[in-house]
């Protein structure tokens, strides 16, 4: 067949309107070879097999209707150029639809052969145009990310050298500094330290845009956060003697988030909320629950600072968006904190957002999942819509030998967590998100469906498999102990949701009880009666 | 290793200015100091000097710092040195892999003094990690 013979699928159900149509296409000067289906699930498997150089489509088919039909076509082949033929009496939708992406439309009663083929000609053109705009704005997406990814390494070199020589004056290692030069390079300092923040900052707003950026969630205290944060904040707030305090719920649940990065995110709006808030002002840190919805936690920082005006709130978590009004212009850094923060919220699942009024102070707000699990603990504790009739809660414990551990230990832990979810079987055992910041040591909780016997035989398996990762016998001390949980007796007549729920307070419980004996007497580890080191029974 | 003998700590990293810099600061925290300043040489100056810890930035010409990585620890003699990665290379890219190549740490530059000397005395901290308990 001719490359240049015009190949048209006609979606269309009226056998009146489809001859008419094809009359028109054969009429014209091209030569146009057309395949006409009545359904719109016929069109989508032509397209399946076959791609036409444009799609003739009825909007009202017997087995689809309105939009919904140019949808799916263009959802199913995003390259095909589209062409609606609308009645008189839906020319509003087919309207609509040229400006969803579809290349044009035609009127059925006011077709001839002249229009169709130029409505074709101009439709495979723009399609053509806005795929080769696509590509292009992809390539120079990409390539900006490389060059910001090269620019931030090669200006780290020169900056690495700044600080070492600065450092080496200001620590006396290069002879006696007068108390003047000493403030001078401590400005110096405070610049460089400056410049390492942006290009930290750049790095990971590329990160971001190009869905690089990872989070760990881990169970974790927000409160405990909230007062770290505050306790880092605090000199820069007593600067400006503004009062930093802090408002925690009772009832507030632990949160299913990454600490460092929730860090970053409560650092970065302080650090903002201070930096507009004038002299003598107030900043409030505070975290709440719904009771609504108990599966999400709030978190707001509050200033009385100077406000954001509603042209601005729409912008402000834009990338590279900058405050023109801002008071402190020549120190405001590349406009990028609050995309980070906004990217990083989104990525627990959370959303960010601002309420202000010009002179009244801002209030920047966001959502972390709380902790649920009964949530984790549902889709592997039951079976058949029954509770599984035994459960075992295996804690693996890894305690550094030195203090602080040998090497890079947050990674030495992520990878051990790696190695034990592969030990377990994933449709009936869980392993628990790692609790709190992993200092000194790291716990990870099992709650396995099986006998105190059988857990022998998965614990083998966790221990050979991490003894398996080079240098951490070197690094740390390896435990592993199991405890059957004890289910109330009279549990099994509850709904299944209830059981899922009691279960969960009882393995709650049990973690809480073996992590205060490990703070309290770590010598006493083993010898309460409900742990034990599992032994494998083979026979 | 004697108390007496200060710990020798060989640096390597192409920019020299740097070098300079890790050497004044390194010799003021009693440690004696032998460098190199690409890969090659590095893996040489490791054999001749035994040095009781290497500083290693990654880009390096002559075999970059995965290579040296890699040599040392293909040197028995070697393999047991504790080597800091010092580069200004992402870590999320390069940490797990300088850390699974053997290295004992990765620091991004510029790193904080007080955090790189720490850890350049715990790695040297004799014995502790070889003696330790292990439950079988």
């Amino acid at each position: 067949m001719d490359d240049r013979t015009t190949q048209v699928l006609l979606i269309e159900d009226n056998p009146g309107d489809a001859d008419l149509v094809r009359l028109r296409l054969l009429e014209g000067k091209s030569p146009v070879n057309v395949n006409c289906v009545h359904r719109l699930s016929e069109g989508l498997a032509s397209l399946s097999s076959d791609t036409p150089t444009v799609v003739l489509l009825d909007l009202n088919l017997p087995d689809s209707h309105g939009a919904e039909t140019f949808r799916r076509v263009r959802d199913h082949s995003p390259n095909v150029p589209i062409v609606v033929l609308s009645g008189l009496d839906d020319q509003v939708l087919a309207e609509r639809a040229v400006h969803q992406g579809v290349q044009d439309y035609l009127v059925k009663g006011d077709i001839s052969s002249k229009h169709l083929e130029r409505a074709i000609r101009y439709a495979v053109e723009r399609q053509a145009l806005t795929l080769s705009l696509q590509i292009a704005q992809k390539q120079q997406l990409d390539f900006k990310n490389q060059f910001l990814d090269h620019v931030s390494h090669e200006l780290r070199t020169p900056l690495t050298c700044i600080h070492q020589y600065v450092t080496l004056l200001l620590d006396g290692l290069a002879g006696p500094v007068s108390p003047d030069q000493t403030d001078h390079l401590r400005t110096i300092l405070k610049s460089v330290n400056q410049l390492h923040a942006m290009l930290r900052d750049l790095l990971e707003a590329t990160r971001a845009e190009t869905g690089k950026m990872r989070i760990e969630p881990r169970c974790v205290s927000l409160n405990d956060l909230i007062h770290q944060t505050v306790a880092m904040m605090l000199p820069a707030a007593d600067a400006k003697k503004i009062g930093l305090e802090i408002g925690v719920a009772v009832n507030l649940p632990l949160v299913h988030a990454d600490p460092d990065r929730v860090l970053e995110v409560l650092i970065n709006l302080v650090d903002n909320a201070i930096k507009f808030t004038p002299m003598n002002g107030a900043v409030m840190v505070q975290a709440s629950v719904v009771e609504a919805d108990m599966g999400t936690v709030y978190v707001s920082v509050a200033d009385t600072g100077r406000g954001i005006n509603p042209e601005t709130k729409a912008l402000i978590f834009e990338r590279l968006y900058q405050d023109p009004d801002s008071v402190d212009n020549n120190r405001s850094g590349l406009g990028l904190g609050l995309f980070i923060c906004r990217e990083i919220v989104r990525l627990h699942g959370g959303r960010i957002s601002v309420s202000s009024d010009p002179g009244q102070g801002s209030t920047f707000t966001f959502t972390l999942p709380a902790y649920s699990l009964p949530k984790l603990l549902a889709p592997v504790c039951a079976y058949e819509g029954r509770l599984r009739p035994n459960f075992i809660l295996l804690r693996v414990e890894l305690t550094p030998i030195s203090s602080p551990p040998r090497g890079s230990w947050k990674d030495t832990a992520q990878q051990c967590l790696d190695v034990v979810r592969r030990c377990v079987y994933l449709d009936k055992d869980l392993v628990l998100p790692p609790m709190g910041n992993s200092g000194a040591g790291e716990t990870f909780f099992i709650a396995a469906a099986c006998d105190l016997e059988k857990s022998g035989i998965m614990a083998t398996r966790i221990r050979e498999q991490l003894e398996r990762i080079p240098d951490l016998k070197a690094k740390c001390i390896l435990t592993i102990v199991a405890a059957q949980v004890e289910l109330p007796s009279n549990l099994a007549s509850a709904p299944l949701e209830e059981q899922v729920q009691q279960l969960s307070e009882v393995f709650t419980g049990m973690i809480k009880a073996s992590m205060e004996r490990k703070q309290s007497a770590t010598s006493q580890r083993l010898s309460n009666s409900n742990w034990a080191e599992p032994r494998p029974n083979r026979n | 290793m004697t108390t007496m003998q200060k710990p020798k700590i060989l640096v390597v990293d192409d920019d020299p200015d740097l070098v300079r810099a890790l050497r004044l600061r390194l010799r003021a925290n009693n440690y004696e100091v032998t460098t190199a300043t690409d890969g090659y040489t590095a893996v040489a100056s490791a054999q001749k000097e035994h040095p009781a810890l290497i500083i290693l930035d990654l880009g390096l010409p002559v075999g970059d710092g995965f290579v040296v990585l890699d040599r040392l620890q293909n040197i028995d003699s070697l393999a047991s040195v504790p080597v800091i990665v010092l580069s200004a290379r992402d870590p999320q890219s390069n940490e797990q892999r300088a850390l699974k190549a053997g290295a004992a740490a990765f620091f991004q530059k510029p790193a904080d003094n007080d955090e790189l000397m720490h850890a350049i005395q715990m790695n040297l901290s004799p014995g502790q990690p070889h003696t330790a308990h292990w439950p079988s």
